[in-house]
């Protein structure tokens, strides 16, 4: 058993009748020979790669791989969606507004339209009173919360509140005041 | 080709070692999973959503490079973010006055709109700056950059006649709101 | 033989049976034992989970990701989702491919999107209370090796484009070591602790739109480890490499990179910092 183990029996063989092509390629053959014939054998073809080529492939390989999900899987209840793009698209659609108001105002005269103030509150004053609570309301609500929130952020800069729970309870105060803000402004102001 | 992958991916799951019928309910039922690949669309981004759906990966360099560093620029780096934050920071006392006060004299109210004015155009640039990358779209970028200048500029024009010429905005405001 | 036995062992193996069962066999979480039980409703009942989890192989790189569902009887597995993905991948489907290693929360492998929210799969329950499916993504907006396998490469690079070492030419007072005081020791408290696990990183909006260039929380975090460190020699170089229109200023405290950090740390907080040291 031991012996077979060893080898010896197969060297004792070999040392009797030795053979050029066997001595000339001992170390591979050694290698590759199994002691033993229970084995498989499954002789595999390798191919030399410089690291050059090893980076191509990568490249090639690079270029084939997806992008994980991320708008559409991440937490919805997180401050990036739960307050930070709401400051900016709250603030968008003031700036926007104004920039098209004042473009508008710009080239009314040109055109015909009246845009001045007086015409304005005129043609707001005709309104049923729901209707103009209501476009009041659409343009208080977001007018609270990029006042509210940007305070918010005004903070955030001088270095305070960064604590977990109050960027949680922050963000909701803040939803909560701009919508009460938003109200009071709209129907009693 | 998704036909080879198909049959390839029931082969790994038909390899599985069988305990029970259970075990190859799930075999099989990954199987019609793979199966149905095709007729599961892309679902990680949708085209109306991706803004700019992201460009197959590249490394610049080897993995042991390190990114490049920029090149200090001040203007756009801290003095651009302290103007800004000195700007906002001036519009809270600004806007508060004249639900305070009622009115306000022409002056401040030309000093507002010119603050808000300000606010605006920073604020935009921002949102311009990062969703237009100029590596991306260097034309767009650009094109939108002097577009926001231009606009800010008629704007500021517009403000300046509407004050001027009409009662200005706290008043105009009011008056609409209050119609 | 028996001399290699503890005392305790040998006499203490007096009491134990001679003929030694078989280890038992293990408790495999698949649907036929799980159901078995819950009929003969002898010992513990099931209690069935479902696993969503994002798969795509690049030795098909034609087919578009997808997800898997997995079902897992959660009593017999461990209570961290990165149980339940061992389990899977020993029993369910051993393609299933995702990185580990020390599975208690401190290198930072197993960083991934669970539920929605980035974190490590070690650290993270199961939530075992409801029976909703439970989703796992890749680290959100990264190149997908392969499952849920991210390339951080463009982190490494970053990572190394802030020199995080120390950089000092004036030799210590003293000849031995560089020394600092208490207070300023203090100041690398929740900064050092960093594993570089991209959790943050990768839940900013930011950093999803602008890889390339911003910097992103880890990163910055780091940045303002070695700012802060009062050893280092190089701050305001260290600063000019910050002030441009893109490392670090893309940051809006937007503040999730805060809300996911596994390890609890602030990188929102350590950037206000850097921006405040910066603004004069």
């Amino acid at each position: 058993m031991i012996a077979q183990r060893l080898g010896t029996t197969a060297l004792r063989r070999v040392a009797g009748n030795p053979s050029a092509f066997f001595t000339n390629n001992f170390a591979k053959l050694a290698l590759i020979s199994p002691l033993s014939n229970n084995t498989q054998t499954r002789p595999v073809t390798t191919q030399k790669l410089t690291p050059a080529d090893g980076d191509s492939i990568l490249a090639k390989q690079r270029l084939s791989r997806p992008v994980s999900p991320h708008l559409d899987i991440y937490d919805k209840s997180q401050t990036y969606f739960g307050g930070s793009i709401w400051n900016r698209i709250t603030g968008s659609i003031f700036s926007g507004g104004l920039y098209v108001f004042g473009s508008a105002y710009l080239i009314a005269p040109l055109v015909g339209w009246h845009l001045e103030s007086a015409s304005i509150a005129a043609a707001v004053g005709a309104l049923p009173f729901a209707l103009k609570g209501g476009l009041k309301f659409l343009l208080a609500w977001p007018f609270a919360f990029h006042c509210l929130n940007g305070t918010r952020h005004l903070v955030y800069d001088l270095g305070v509140g960064f604590q977990r729970r109050t960027i949680v309870q922050g963000g909701w105060y803040v939803w909560g005041a701009s919508i009460v803000g938003g109200v009071y402004l709209a129907f009693f102001l | 080709m998704a036909s080879i992958a198909r049959s390839a991916l029931l082969r790994q799951t038909a390899a599985l070692p069988k305990f029970s019928a259970a075990t190859q309910a799930i075999a099989r039922q990954s199987a019609i999973a793979a199966n149905s690949v095709r007729a599961t669309a892309a679902f990680h981004t949708t085209p109306q959503r991706a803004l700019l759906p992201p460009l197959p990966q590249h490394v610049d360099g080897s993995v042991n490079d390190p990114a490049p560093v920029p090149a200090t620029s001040p203007s756009h780096g801290s003095y651009h973010w302290t103007f800004d934050r000195l700007v906002a920071a001036s519009l809270i006392p600004l806007t508060i006055t004249p639900f305070a006060a009622g009115s306000l004299n022409p002056a401040m109210d030309a000093f507002l709109c010119a603050t808000i004015l300000i606010h605006s155009h920073t604020g935009f640039q921002q949102i311009i700056i990062d969703y237009l990358p100029t590596r991306r779209v260097p034309r767009t970028r650009k094109l939108f950059t002097w577009g926001l200048n231009a606009a800010t500029a008629v704007v500021g024009l517009a403000l300046y006649e509407f004050e001027t010429t009409d009662v200005g905005i706290t008043e105009a405001i009011k008056r609409v709101w209050s119609a | 033989m028996a001399s290699l036995r503890s005392t305790s062992a040998r006499i203490l193996g007096a009491s134990r049976p001679a003929f030694r069962i078989a280890a038992p066999v293990r408790g495999f979480a698949n649907l036929a034992d799980a159901a078995q039980e819950s009929q003969t409703a002898s010992g513990s009942e099931s209690k069935l989970k479902t696993f969503q989890i994002y798969r795509w192989n690049p030795d098909t790189p034609a087919e578009k990701p997808r997800m898997q569902k997995y079902t897992l009887d959660l009593n017999k597995t461990g209570p961290m989702v990165l149980d339940a993905l061992i389990r899977i991948k020993n029993e369910l489907d051993p393609t299933l491919t995702f990185r580990r290693s020390c599975r208690e929360g401190i290198c930072g492998s197993c960083a991934m999107n669970i539920n929605g929210t980035n974190t490590l799969a070690c650290l993270c329950r199961i939530p075992a209370e409801d029976s909703a499916e439970l989703k796992i993504y890749p680290l959100p907006h990264t190149y997908v090796v392969k499952d849920l396998v991210p390339d951080l490469t463009q982190f490494y690079k970053q990572y190394k484009s802030i020199k995080p070492y120390l950089q000092r030419d004036t030799p210590s007072p003293d000849g031995k070591e560089y020394r600092q005081s208490k207070v300023d020791r203090k100041k690398l408290d929740g900064l050092y602790e960093c594993i570089l696990c991209a959790c943050c990183s990768t839940s900013c909006p930011s950093y999803w739109w602008n890889s390339e260039e911003y910097l992103g929380p880890a990163i910055l975090l780091q940045s303002y480890r070695w700012l802060v460190d009062s050893r280092d020699e190089r701050k305001a170089e260290r600063m000019d490499a910050l002030n441009n229109s893109m490392s670090l200023y893309r940051c809006h405290t937007i503040l999730n990179c805060t809300r996911t950090c596994p390890k609890g740390l602030n990188p929102g907080l350590a950037i206000a910092q850097i921006k405040k040291e910066m603004a004069f």
